[in-house]
């Protein structure tokens, strides 16, 4: 009671409420500043139904659709793997799992064309199949699992780490496989932290620019998703790039609003 | 060696094990026949879980038979394995373990399968009607009692039938008024559905009112297995009776036998010799024994009983009181021995004992028993 206290006054203190203005301020100015823009002109409309505009804003949200599917079907398994694994071997995994979070996304894009570029390890091999990523829609896609699956495989894992194994167990003793386990407890149990990394992981890929500049290159309706439209846009027309910001912002916000209602409404069922 | 025995009757429910978990040792058998209680009494660490996680299939042990209702479910040397799911066991834990993000009526309809929707919401219906759980179909688990989340949990873990109820400590979360209550309530529900259980308990009343065989276990082996009374009530083992926690273990030679009483006479050579009947047993005399009489068979007297049919009377001074919840404990010096009694808190006031009173300990020969030592040297 007293630290609840003594904590309550120190954050209504000047001090709290100082900093607490400082940080809304840094944070909504710029997005206040892009939504007045976008309003402000007269051409607004004329930004978003051009067909380049169109083109990356279909390109975004096929890619990183994409992205999310394989990241989830891919990470689920391999999270649980790592929630209820103690073998070194793992762990190190583990510790891996989170390098391209810190990563600088350019550093991914490169390391990614040494890898599966043309002159890359699996260059060779991939070009005697008759395949060749760098520079191809499939390129985006890479990237963008790249840069994206550890958010989601870190929600994910913690999300399996809170379903204790007792739950699994007793489920096991009433008759239910494992698998059936997984499918009937485990995952209900742990999908508020699913949505969340679905939530996060989604926000990333879409708002990937880095390693798919580098690895995909800026092709209009192939590789040219909407943060590499702005840029481009940037170039020769601010109306256009300020259109297609307002554009990116309100697709995140909606992806995001979307998942964080189904995260929150499956977090009540399990607290209810 | 119990795996090599023959059941005389049908579904015996057996088995051993031998199993290693880093420096602790488990090396244990157990046999529990239809519609009887085995109760696990032992301290935390005995290796009790374990056991029945081992017979759950939830551990797997590195050697061992396990039968429940006459189907092999392991053995390590026809490498027989069947899973958790195809064991037919129930599991009661000790904090229940109810699906948080489930109804009670989902809870309880989890291990129904095959049936159909229509038949699952009949039968989880007639549970919720014998386990007293009506109107709570719709509450999640956090939002019930204690003792309606141990009903929600049993009513779940006996839905599907089970061959085998294993129970770990499953009153340990429960206030003791509530532990006695749903003791009763588990045993008539237990009866009613006709399965034998395994109990868990390091509680002596519980493993003695809820258990028809009990199985001392001690350090993962089991040291003494019969019926409760007997071996918990007045242990014949020096280990049990020091776990079990006999408050007075004496000492004593035996001076003479008399086979028409059934009693011997058993008395200290130091001191000024406390001399006590015991229920004679084929030790000679002159040999040593050590006599256990529980502290609640003990009667205090302020004067010496006259016309009484018990056959110890011995007169003492009070040298310590202590309070052991719901009564009292007396220590009284008895010719050079600390005999311990147990008292409620109005007889201490209406005798109004303190330290120094002179008391009478007055206990039958019947209530004294002879332990066995592992160590008879002393």
């Amino acid at each position: 009671m007293m630290r609840n206290v003594s904590a309550h006054s120190l954050f209504t203190s000047p001090l709290g409420t100082a900093s607490t203005a400082i940080y809304i301020v840094f944070i909504c100015l710029p997005i206040l500043a892009l939504v007045i823009r976008a309003l402000q002109q007269d051409s607004f409309l004329g930004s978003l139904t051009n067909e380049q505009a169109l083109l990356a804003l279909r390109l975004s949200l096929l890619t990183s659709g994409i992205s999310i599917v394989i990241v989830v079907l891919v990470g689920t398994p391999f999270a649980r793997l790592l929630a209820r694994s103690d073998s070194l071997p793992l762990k190190v995994v583990d510790q891996l799992v989170e390098l391209p979070i810190i990563l600088p996304p350019v550093v991914a894009g490169v390391a990614m064309l040494l890898a599966f570029g043309r002159q890359g390890i699996l260059g060779p091999f991939l070009a005697q199949l008759g395949i060749s990523l760098p520079f191809t829609t499939a390129a985006v896609i890479f990237a963008q699992i790249f840069v994206a699956a550890p958010f989601y495989v870190r929600s994910a894992k913690l999300g399996f780490m809170s379903v204790a194994r007792e739950y699994e167990e007793i489920s096991e003793t009433l008759g239910l496989s494992p698998w059936r386990t997984f499918l009937k407890l485990t995952l209900p149990m742990a999908a508020p932290s699913l949505f969340t990394g679905v939530a996060l992981a989604w926000a990333r890929a879409l708002s990937e620019f880095g390693a798919t500049i580098m690895f995909a290159g800026n092709l209009t309706g192939k590789t040219q998703t909407m943060p590499l439209a702005i840029m481009t846009a940037l170039e020769t027309s601010l109306d256009t790039a300020v259109a297609l910001s307002l554009m990116l912002l309100l697709l995140a916000l909606l992806v995001l609003g979307i998942l964080g209602v189904a995260g929150r409404s499956a977090s009540r069922a399990i607290r209810r | 060696m119990m795996q090599a025995e023959v059941s005389q009757y049908e579904g015996a429910t057996r088995g051993w094990i031998k199993c290693r978990l880093g420096s602790f040792n488990l090396d244990v058998e157990w046999e529990v026949s239809d519609n009887q209680v085995l109760t696990l009494f032992g301290p935390s660490g005995a290796g009790k879980t374990t056991l029945l996680k081992a017979i759950a299939g939830l551990i797997r042990p590195q050697e061992g038979h396990i039968e429940i209702g006459n189907r092999v479910v392991y053995d390590s040397d026809a490498a027989i394995w069947i899973p958790p799911h195809r064991r037919r066991t129930g599991f009661l834990t000790q904090n229940y373990n109810l699906f948080p993000h489930l109804t009670v009526a989902d809870n309880i309809g989890y291990g129904l399968s095959g049936a159909g929707p229509a038949g699952r919401w009949k039968k989880v219906q007639a549970l919720i009607e014998s386990f007293q759980l009506n109107g709570l179909e719709n509450r999640r688990p956090h939002e019930i009692s204690g003792g309606q989340q141990q009903r929600a949990a049993l009513a779940r873990a006996l839905a599907p039938e089970p061959d085998l109820m294993l129970l770990d400590e499953p009153f340990s979360s429960l206030d003791v008024e509530l532990r006695r209550t749903l003791r009763d309530e588990l045993r008539k529900s237990l009866g009613k559905a006709g399965v034998p259980a395994i109990l868990v308990t390091h509680d002596i009343e519980e493993a003695i009112s809820m258990g028809d065989v009990v199985q001392v276990i001690e350090n993962g082996r089991v040291i003494e297995r019969g019926s409760p009374l007997e071996i918990l009530g007045q242990p014949g083992q020096g280990r049990v009776a020091r776990l079990v926690g006999v408050e007075n273990l004496l000492r004593l030679r035996v001076e003479s036998r008399h086979p028409q009483d059934g009693t011997m006479v058993c008395f200290s050579p130091e001191g000024p010799g406390l001399q006590l009947e015991a229920p004679l047993s084929d030790v000679e005399v002159g040999q040593w024994v050590t006599v256990g009489i529980r502290a609640s068979d003990i009667i205090l007297a302020d004067a010496e009983p006259r016309g009484s049919s018990a056959r110890n009377r011995l007169p003492g001074e009070v040298t310590d009181i202590q309070l052991r919840p719901p009564g009292y404990e007396i220590t009284l010096a008895c010719r050079g021995m600390a005999l311990r009694c147990h008292i409620t808190g109005t007889s201490l006031n209406e005798m109004a004992i303190v330290r120094g009173s002179k008391l009478w300990a007055v206990f039958k020969a019947s209530s004294c028993f002879l332990v066995r030592d592992e160590d008879n040297s002393r």
